[in-house]
């Protein structure tokens, strides 16, 4: 029978301020598009998983800010990839801006609204050395970021879940 | 606190200056702009993350900061050898090595965030524009001395000093420039190229 391994989740006090810095601009990827100056929303993908990719290894808190920052990115950048791209044809069509079309936008908007307002209590969070769950993505993000696939693990602590 | 910091070699190979001459856009400059092109965007990426974070906490973030720092050390590496101020092909790399030009810039703890906000909005009038016509030039000074030099290293094997510190002076400056306008520091530029007297060496 294989040992549980114990994990410590790092309280606020233990992390440092180049850590909660890090965990925070995992969030800010989502104005990668922005920076670029390019209005493709699938830049802010990339820019998520090039940010991942170069943080996951420094620790777990930066690891799970920057793996739920890319995970919830990835929906987003969807929703808002197809209808950058339906905005393009419908102008390069004669079809017009039609019920579905701004109905679909609008739903869109307020998704990328709740996703920025999340963003950035995430980000305030990370900042404070906090963790944060979003909705659905959160449980994903913490389970990647602390558990051991090949290993039981027992928590010595208890996560600051909300 | 920027500091670059490059030796005059006692003597260049001429062999390597001619194969920089006649094959650096092929060898030295296409694969090493190709990866540093992805980089500066990756970079530009990090400027505007960081100038957020610097607004609203006042700090640019280290890791960030690190990132643009290597990335200057990395792009000077090449330059210095555009104006064939250093012999070696310039390593593929973010390290540091004691045999390759040394750039180093001290991490301000603290950034000012009415500046950082300045020079969104007007750093392009009072410093891009100012700092970039003389720079323009310079940059036509610097080409044609790097001719004559070149002329000179084939001949003498020597680089003049007064050349190879105006050359480097011209790289220097644009790098101040290029970190004020980057927020990584409140310091305005100095219109020379010429080293700060209380920077450290290295």
């Amino acid at each position: 029978m294989r040992d549980y391994i114990k994990v410590e989740i790092p309280q606020p006090d233990q992390i440092s301020v180049r850590e909660k810095e890090d965990a925070m601009g995992a969030y800010l990827m989502m104005f990668a598009s922005l920076a670029a100056g390019l209005p493709f929303p699938g830049i802010n993908l990339i820019a998520a998983i090039i940010y991942y990719t170069l943080n996951k290894q420094k620790s777990k808190f930066v690891k799970f800010h920057s793996i739920q920052s890319l995970y919830s990115q990835i929906p987003v950048s969807t929703l808002n990839t197809i209808i950058v791209f339906w905005t393009i044809y419908n102008i390069g069509s004669e079809n017009s801006f039609n019920m579905y079309y701004w109905s679909s936008f609008l739903c869109v908007l307020i998704v990328n609204i709740f996703y920025m307002i999340y963003s950035i209590l995430a980000a305030i969070n990370a900042r404070k050395g906090r963790l944060y769950y979003f909705i659905i993505f959160g449980e994903y993000a913490f389970d990647k970021a602390f558990l051991d696939k090949d290993e039981k693990t027992e928590f010595i602590n208890q996560p600051p879940r909300i | 606190m920027l500091t670059l910091k490059l030796e005059k070699q006692e003597s260049y190979s001429r062999f390597e200056l001619l194969m920089r001459a006649m094959f650096g856009w092929l060898y030295i400059n296409l694969p090493h702009y190709f990866i540093l092109g992805f980089l500066q965007i990756w970079g530009s990426i990090l400027t505007f993350v960081a100038l957020i974070t610097l607004v609203f906490t006042g700090r640019y973030p280290q890791s960030m900061f690190d990132f643009q720092v290597n990335l200057m050390r990395w792009t000077f590496r090449v330059q210095a050898r555009g104006f064939h101020l250093a012999d070696g092909y310039p390593p593929f790399s973010f390290e540091r090595s004691a045999d390759t030009p040394q750039l180093e810039f001290d991490y301000p703890e603290n950034l000012s965030r009415s500046s950082a906000l300045l020079k969104l909005f007007f750093g392009w009038l009072y410093c891009g524009i100012p700092h970039g016509l003389i720079l323009v030039f310079r940059h036509i000074a610097s080409s044609f001395l790097t001719f004559i030099a070149f002329w000179a290293i084939l001949f003498t094997g020597e680089y003049p000093t007064s050349f190879f510190e105006f050359n480097l002076g011209t790289i220097r400056w644009g790098m101040r420039v290029s970190a004020y306008l980057g927020f990584m520091t409140d310091e305005y530029p100095v219109f020379s190229g010429q080293e700060n007297k209380n920077e450290r060496l290295y």
